[in-house]
């Protein structure tokens, strides 16, 4: 068996060799296959209709037709196509700028037929290594198609459940809303009725009041110290209050005068620092200008370094704080923060806005990224790597800003009947019990409405917001057959450097480093029929765009990101592989590619 | 922990501020000295004609012809401390040099001017004329003395004035100090007393401890309509504009003053990254140079007609006004009958361009920056992908360990030999930066080596200059010094440069030299370079040494074997011996683009052939029509090179569409299509220096019309292109001078000449022209990058001219090395006359042993404007017999067939033959 296996591999390289070494027929030389009838006959036409040659001039290395119709095997033709069978592997068309250019492009030597056996026939090698790959991609996809069946299954009881759950919810607030309407108009009868009483107590306390200052005024009485200074011990309280305020606001400002002896030199750094970070109204008002150049400033008073960064800056589009300091630094903490102030920010972030308009001039360039990471190029090598880090452990794990767990906490399901039941019957009770033409009101009933109303109107609250994040949810795009919906939950982290990057889908994504994490986008959708999804507006660039990524998914049977790369300055893209692309047809697709190129061989393998 | 609300609300809003204000940066004018803060150019400029309170005149007697063969004088004033000493000599042809100092040898002057070193040709002095005794001019105080046959010069001795005449007519051509505004500040013995010297500008102070030394004159080009040189300033004109005098708005004069000049205006007197003071004027029959030897500042008028009062003035002049802040005076003055005759002489003394390697005239690839192995491979398979030939792919500052020059960062280039290996697999080259500045960081060996050598650009108080660029803090190497130079140099080797391979050339860049903290982004004038120079006085030649011992290093590196390329941003006079130029960093804009012409052709002009500028524009994102268009256009440059800034979006050619990416492609196969005419041309332009890249005017010297064309171009003696310079254009004026018709280089239709064409504007191509009468060599298949073309055959098109004939040459040698100084290579010339068309050789065979040999062979000739419906040719020697039929004039789907092409002809370009049309 195995002599008879190494004595066919013999005769195959031999043959492709001889294939290789001896020239192919001009007449048939770079014609794929299907197209060896079109050159048959004595005058064959150009295909663009340009014009028509005899069979003499088929590969006689001189262009007639500018399509290149007339030189399949040749380079003469700019805008030739050459076929190179690769017996053994696949078969490929290379351009004709390739043909006889001295570098091996096929495998089996055809191409450079006129360069005296330069090109050794590497195809059977070629073909086996890309088959097997094949054969691994197949086996990956087979077992992905059935994890993703399963998520799929899952998602769609997933869904059905939160709809249901939606449903109910809403039927609930319904309820709900009716209790605490109705505690709300006894809690506003109780307030009047409160609000009376207060102020004929009031009116007879002053009375009173007023009556005895009436005796104390005749017994004439010095004015009373300790009052005035309780009074400005209050206001100096205020203003204490408002210097925090302005300090928080201008907290690198007062950083710097610390630093700085001199008070011109101070304003001078204040003045740039305001210019790259934040700005400083009132003095850029007087000077428009300057008022958009962060660098543009009064130079004077800079030290040598400083002014060195700061006109580095200009190039470099870094903080000023930071140049020459690293050399890869300064791309990333233009947004120095402190983390709960930033923390603040993405609040205000959080309500959502209409997408900012000059997005649509930031969309990057996919056809590049598409072809590196293109699962469909059986010739990609990279492509395949995903097949063997099975081993892998999952890395991604529940969003933490999930809100359910909250709600869960005091309102689990089986407790929501009899939950709800209850506070129906107390609210009812109480407000049978109350009478509210009776003066003066009753404390104790009156503290049991407003503790009633407080109740259900913070279970009410609970309950929008599940509503709300629920709706939130189900409004989201899953994929045709919501195979995207347990992404929702999810958040995939990856290393890249010193970088861990963070993609939480339908939410954001960040980069971290250490404690300082930046925004690299929003959700925004997905792109190329669920190929890609997109975050946009993040963090803003210093003199470039907004930050944003493209995440591009590709079949893999854990959800595993890497690749993470910033082509173009803040234009971010990552793969994230994942069973949710593992896709049924393509298997199929790939299975019968696999099974034409084992048949395929000369021989067969099994042989 | 939580922040105050208002704090919050105030930061978001600061937040949005900052976005919402993109980068609007600009050149910031008030960063720089004009005339009125420079005091020697305001003095100068606000001098009234023939008003000097101290005018020198020539000492009679003292004129004698001189040992060597040159007339000297001295010039004085009563007021005057010391006499001057006045040197005239001629270089033949046509050429006057003038040379004005100091008088060392009677008396000491405090210090010696600076003479400035190593940019003329060590043989000018040589060269120079024996002159005759000059001739005293009767009842004038004036001599004359012959220069030439057609040539002679008249002095006037009070004041000096000098005229350069056409001996026959006694015709002014150049005429200095004709308005009587020279004035050569002497250098002062000490300070006077309570005298200050120090200069300020915004935080900076200039000593100045030698005072003031300036230098001014007057220059008028006789007979010229317009002037042109002086590079490098932004400009959509190719003529220079009047900066002062009637009709001119408040202008500054052109400066030269080498400066990094962040987003530099498309138009704008001020100066840029180089400088060459050099100045061709030009009229109707007329055309002369003249070209100020001086690296100190300088500032130029050029003054409209009228400027100084004269009611009518003479028909065709052109007065100039020249201002450096220090030096001598060492002028020359070129006479010619048309202007490639005043280029050749300026060449003749600054050195011809040095031949390229064939890959450097091909398309480059650069981006600040390709980050790292994976990207550079990414790129370079992305041309692949796309069909689109490219020649070098560029490394910018990112690539090295925090811009220590001649190392790597090995995180992200941790095997750069292996990187350059795969590249140079598909017979590409790689470019890495090497800049001027050395971060002084004592673990860097450079630093230490040139610390411990003391071959640092000094102080003003004696210290290593410590100045400010990428790297933070940094010194500069004392290009000045030849020694340094040679050190320098020898960096480059591979064992010195790890990493590199004999793939790798070199960029120069920040070579003005740019300092972040120093006045005007440079180094302070009071820098003290090697013999006690002030940086003053060396400024603008500064980068030009640095470009010098960087190509010396190069061809140390190849044992002189291999032509070296370096691209630098500064440069000089002479810098066209030492490799290419680019014209900084320019933006992606419509203007830019349409500067880019006159800003090329002007540096063509002045020496410098191998130039370009970023195509797509360095800054900002282009408009993909942008950059299309900038292909289009850049595929013409003679350095064609495709770059960009870090904060922009990827833009290589493929990534804006299938049609886009279609009309890039094209561009580029055009441009590798004429790759052969291109070699030859800047073979022409090793030898005389006339351009590759032309002003329509210096192929068509008598038609006026050509003369401030700023928009078209030549290329060679026979294509004329003009750039789409507006966003949707619908349709274009295109003047076509000449007699002869013009044929499209695309479809072959025919075009009057002299006429100018209002013409569609079409998407694919942007106008461009063969004139009749010419043979353009081509090779019409594309591969990955120029070496695989090499055995490729040729195309020969032939635009035949009202008279049925045409002439063209090719030059072929094998590329890279020096084997052609010693005859390796073949010249051929083409004439077709009588239906007939031969190769004749004209490679000169005195030149040496060595041969080069090609078995290419020509496949296709082209006959644009054949009557006849010839069906055959025949090939002599050997009477055989090959096919004439219609053929289309470039290899694309869908071209039609439109010009009688001889198939197959298949002979070889290194033999003589005769193709016969029966």
């Amino acid at each position: 068996m195995r002599v008879l296996a190494l004595l066919l591999l013999l005769w195959i390289s031999t043959a492709a060799v001889a294939a290789a070494a001896s020239s192919q027929p001009l007449e048939t030389l770079g014609i794929p296959p299907q197209d060896e009838a079109y050159y048959r006959g004595g005058v064959i036409k150009c295909r663009d209709g340009s014009g028509k040659f005899t069979r003499d001039q088929l590969n006689d290395d001189f262009c007639d037709c500018p399509d290149g119709t007339d030189e399949p095997g040749t380079s003469a033709c700019p805008e030739g196509k050459f076929y190179c069978q690769n017996a053994g592997h696949s078969p490929i068309t290379i351009f004709s700028s390739r043909v006889n250019d001295g570098i091996c492009d096929c495998c089996d030597g055809s191409d450079e037929y006129g360069s005296n056996g330069t090109c050794k026939n590497t195809c059977w090698e070629a073909g086996k290594a890309a088959r097997e790959k094949l054969k691994k991609k197949v086996a990956t996809y087979k077992s992905g198609v059935v994890i993703r069946n399963q998520e799929v299954e899952k998602a769609k009881v997933a869904l059905a459940k939160d709809e249901a759950e939606l449903a109910k919810l809403k039927g609930e607030e319904k309820i709900l809303q009716g209790l605490v309407d109705k505690l709300t108009e006894q809690k506003k009868l109780i307030e009047k009725a409160e609000e009376e009483e207060r102020l004929i107590k009031e009116k007879e306390e002053k009375r009173i009041k007023e009556e005895a200052e009436k005796q104390a005024a005749e017994e004439k009485k010095a004015p009373d110290a300790s009052q005035e200074a309780d009074s400005e011990d209050a206001n100096g309280n205020e203003q204490e209050g408002e210097s925090k305020v302005s300090e928080h606001h201008d907290g690198h400002v007062t950083d710097h005068d610390n630093h700085s002896p001199e008070g011109k030199t101070s304003v001078v750094e204040h003045d740039i620092t305001a210019g790259t970070r934040d700005d400083a109204p009132a003095e850029t008002s007087a000077v428009p200008t300057k008022e958009q150049d962060p660098t543009s400033v009064n130079t004077e008073g800079l030290s040598k370094a400083e002014l060195g960064r700061l006109v580095a800056s200009r190039w470099t589009g870094e903080n000023v704080d930071d140049v020459g300091k690293g050399d890869k630094k300064g791309h990333d903490d233009e947004f120095d923060i402190p983390e709960p102030a930033e923390a603040a920010l993405e609040d205000e972030h959080d309500i959502p806005t209409p997408a900012e308009e000059n997005y649509a001039g930031y969309h990057s360039e996919v056809e590049d990224d598409r072809h590196k990471y293109d699962d469909e190029e059986l010739s990609n090598v990279s492509d395949d790597e995903y097949v063997d880090n099975h081993e892998e452990p999952d890395e991604s794990y529940k969003s933490d800003d999930d809100q359910k767990s909250d709600y869960h906490s005091d309102l689990t399901a089986s407790e929501q009947a009899s939950w709800l039941d209850k506070i129906q019957q107390t609210v009812q009770n109480v407000l049978q019990k109350f009478n509210f033409f009776k003066t003066p009101v009753d404390l104790s009933e009156a503290s049991q409405v407003r503790k009633e109303y407080d109740d259900a109107n913070s279970k009410l609250s609970k309950i929008q917001s599940r509503i709300t994040s629920l709706t939130d949810k189900l409004k989201q795009d899953f994929g045709k057959e919501k195979e995207f919906y347990y992404f929702y939950d999810q958040c995939f982290e990856g290393k890249e450097g010193k970088y861990i990057y963070k993609v939480c889908p339908y939410k954001k994504a960040s980069q971290v480093e250490g404690h300082s994490s930046t925004n690299l986008g929003r959700w925004d959708k997905f792109e190329e029929s669920y190929r890609i999804m997109h975050f946009s507006s993040g963090d803003k660039c210093w003199n470039g765009p907004d930050r944003s990524l493209k995440v591009r998914l590709r079949c893999g049977l854990n959800n595993e990101l890497n690749g993470v790369d910033e082509p173009s300055r803040c234009e971010y893209v990552a793969v994230l592989s994942t069973p949710a692309l593992c896709v049924e047809e393509k298997l199929k697709e790939l299975q019968k590619k696999l099974d034409t190129t084992s048949s395929d061989l000369p021989g067969h393998d099994e042989l | 922990m939580d922040p105050p609300p208002l704090p919050r609300l105030l930061r978001l809003a600061l937040l949005l501020l900052l976005v919402a204000s993109p980068a609007a940066l600009a050149w910031k004018k008030d960063e720089f000295r004009n005339c009125n803060q420079t005091p020697f150019c305001k003095r100068a400029r606000t001098r009234a004609p023939h008003s000097l309170d101290a005018p020198l005149s020539l000492v009679a007697g003292s004129l004698a012809v001189s040992p060597d063969g040159a007339l000297t004088a001295q010039l004085s004033h009563p007021s005057r401390p010391r006499p001057l000493l006045l040197r005239l000599s001629a270089l033949p042809p046509h050429a006057l040099r003038l040379q004005i100092d100091e008088d060392y040898s009677t008396t000491t002057p405090p210090h010696r001017r600076f003479h400035v070193p190593d940019v003329l040709l060590p043989d000018v002095d040589s060269r120079t004329l024996h002159l005759s005794k000059p001739q005293t001019v009767a009842g004038a105080a004036a001599s004359t003395v012959a220069l030439s046959s057609d040539l002679d010069a008249l002095v006037n001795h009070d004041p000096f004035q000098l005229t350069v005449r056409r001996a026959g007519s006694g015709d002014p051509v150049l005429s200095f100090n004709s308005h009587g505004l020279f004035d050569f500040e002497p250098l002062h013995e000490s300070k006077p007393e309570g005298d200050t010297w120090e200069e300020n500008f915004r935080s900076h102070t200039d000593t100045r401890p030698r005072g003031p030394q300036s230098i001014s004159f007057d220059v008028s080009f006789h007979g010229a309509d317009f002037v042109y040189g002086l590079p490098e300033h932004g400009s959509t004109s190719l003529a220079l504009r009047p900066t002062r005098g009637p009709g001119v708005e408040d202008s500054e004069p052109y400066r030269l003053f080498n400066l990094d000049v962040f987003e530099y205006l498309h138009e704008s007197p001020f100066g840029l990254y180089g400088s060459i003071p050099f100045m061709i004027g030009h009229g109707p029959g007329t055309s002369s140079g003249f070209f100020w030897l001086n690296a100190a500042e300088m500032q130029i008028d050029v003054l409209a007609p009228g400027w100084d009062g004269a009611a009518s003035t003479e028909n065709g002049r052109i007065d100039t006004l020249w201002m450096a802040e220090a030096g001598v005076v060492d002028a020359f003055f070129f006479v010619g009958s048309e202007p490639k005759d005043v280029i050749k002489q300026y060449i003749s003394v600054t050195g011809t361009p040095s031949l390229p390697q064939q890959f450097a005239v091909a398309y480059h690839q650069c981006r600040w920056n390709y980050r790292d192995e994976d990207d550079v491979a990414g790129v370079d398979a992305g041309f692949d992908e796309h069909d689109i030939p490219y020649d070098v792919l560029w490394l910018d500052i990112e690539h090295t360990d925090g811009k220590r020059y001649f190392t790597w960062d090995r995180s992200t280039f941790p095997n750069p030999e292996e990187m350059q290996r795969k590249i140079a697999d598909k017979g590409r080259k790689m470019v890495t930066i090497v800049d001027p500045h050395m971060k002084r960081d004592s673990g860097y060996y450079l630093h230490e080596e040139a610390t411990a050598k003391g071959y640092y650009v000094k102080d003003a108080s004696g210290n290593d200059y410590d100045g400010w660029c990428w790297p933070g803090s940094s010194s500069y190497p004392d290009m000045l010094n030849p020694e340094i130079r040679d050190w320098w140099a020898d960096k480059f080797s591979y064992q010195n440069y790890k990493g590199s391979t004999p793939t790798l050339y070199i960029w120069n860049d920040m070579n003005e030299p740019s300092v972040f903290n120093g006045p005007e982004v440079t180094m302070p004038r009071d820098a003290i370079h090697n013999g006690d120079v002030e940086h003053r006085e060396l400024h603008n030649a500064y980068g030009y040494y640095f470009h010098m011992a960087t190509s010396d290093g190069l061809v140390k590196r190849g044992e002189g074997k291999d032509r070296p390329f370096v691209l630098s941003r500064a440069f000089f006079a002479g810098s066209q011996r030492y490799g290419a130029v680019w014209t900084g960093d320019n933006s992606a804009d419509w203007d830019h683009l349409k500067s880019s012409i006159p800003m090329v052709l002007t540096l063509g002009l002045t020496g410098i052939t191998f130039s370009g500028a970023d195509v797509g524009g360095f800054f900002g994102n282009p408009e993909p029509d942008l950059l299309v268009r900038w292909y289009q256009v850049g595929a013409f440059y003679p350095f064609f090179r495709g770059h960009a800034h870090h904060d922009t979006k990827r833009r290589e050619p493929w990534l804006f569409g299938e049609q886009r990416t279609a009309l890039m492609r094209e561009a580029i196969h055009m441009r590798y299509s004429l790759l052969p005419y291109y070699y030859t041309l800047f073979q022409e332009a090793s030898v005389t220096g006339v351009p590759v890249m032309r002003p329509l005017w210096l192929e068509f010297p008598d038609d006026k019309e050509t003369y401030n064309n700023g928009e078209a171009f030549m290329v060679g003696p026979a294509i004329l292109a003009q750039g789409i310079y507006e966003e949707g254009q619908k349709s274009v004026s295109v003047y076509l001078p000449g007699k002869e018709l013009w044929y499209d280089l695309r479809n072959g239709s025919p075009y009057k000449g002299s006429v100018s064409h209002k013409l569609q504007v079409s998407e694919d191509s942007i106008p461009s022209f063969q004139r009749a009468g010419t043979i353009v060599p081509r090779k019409d298949r594309f591969r990955r990058s120029s070496t695989q073309m090499v055995n490729d055959p040729y195309t020969l098109v032939i635009a035949l001219n009202s008279s049925g004939s045409a002439e063209g040459e090719l030059y072929v040698d094998d590329g890279k090395s020096y084997d052609y100084q010693q005859g390796a290579f073949i010249h051929r010339r083409f004439i077709f006359a009588d239906n007939k068309l031969t190769s004749i050789n004209i490679a000169p065979d005195n030149l040496g042993k060595k041969v080069f040999s090609t078995e290419c062979v020509i496949e296709r000739i082209i006959v644009l404007g054949l009557s006849s419906g010839a069906k055959k040719a025949i090939i002599e020697p050997g009477n055989q017999e090959v096919e004439i039929d219609l053929g289309p004039i470039s290899l694309r789907s869908g071209s039609r067939s439109v010009a009688p092409t001889v198939r197959r002809p298949n002979v070889r370009v290194i033999d003589d033959w005769t193709i016969r049309i029966a």
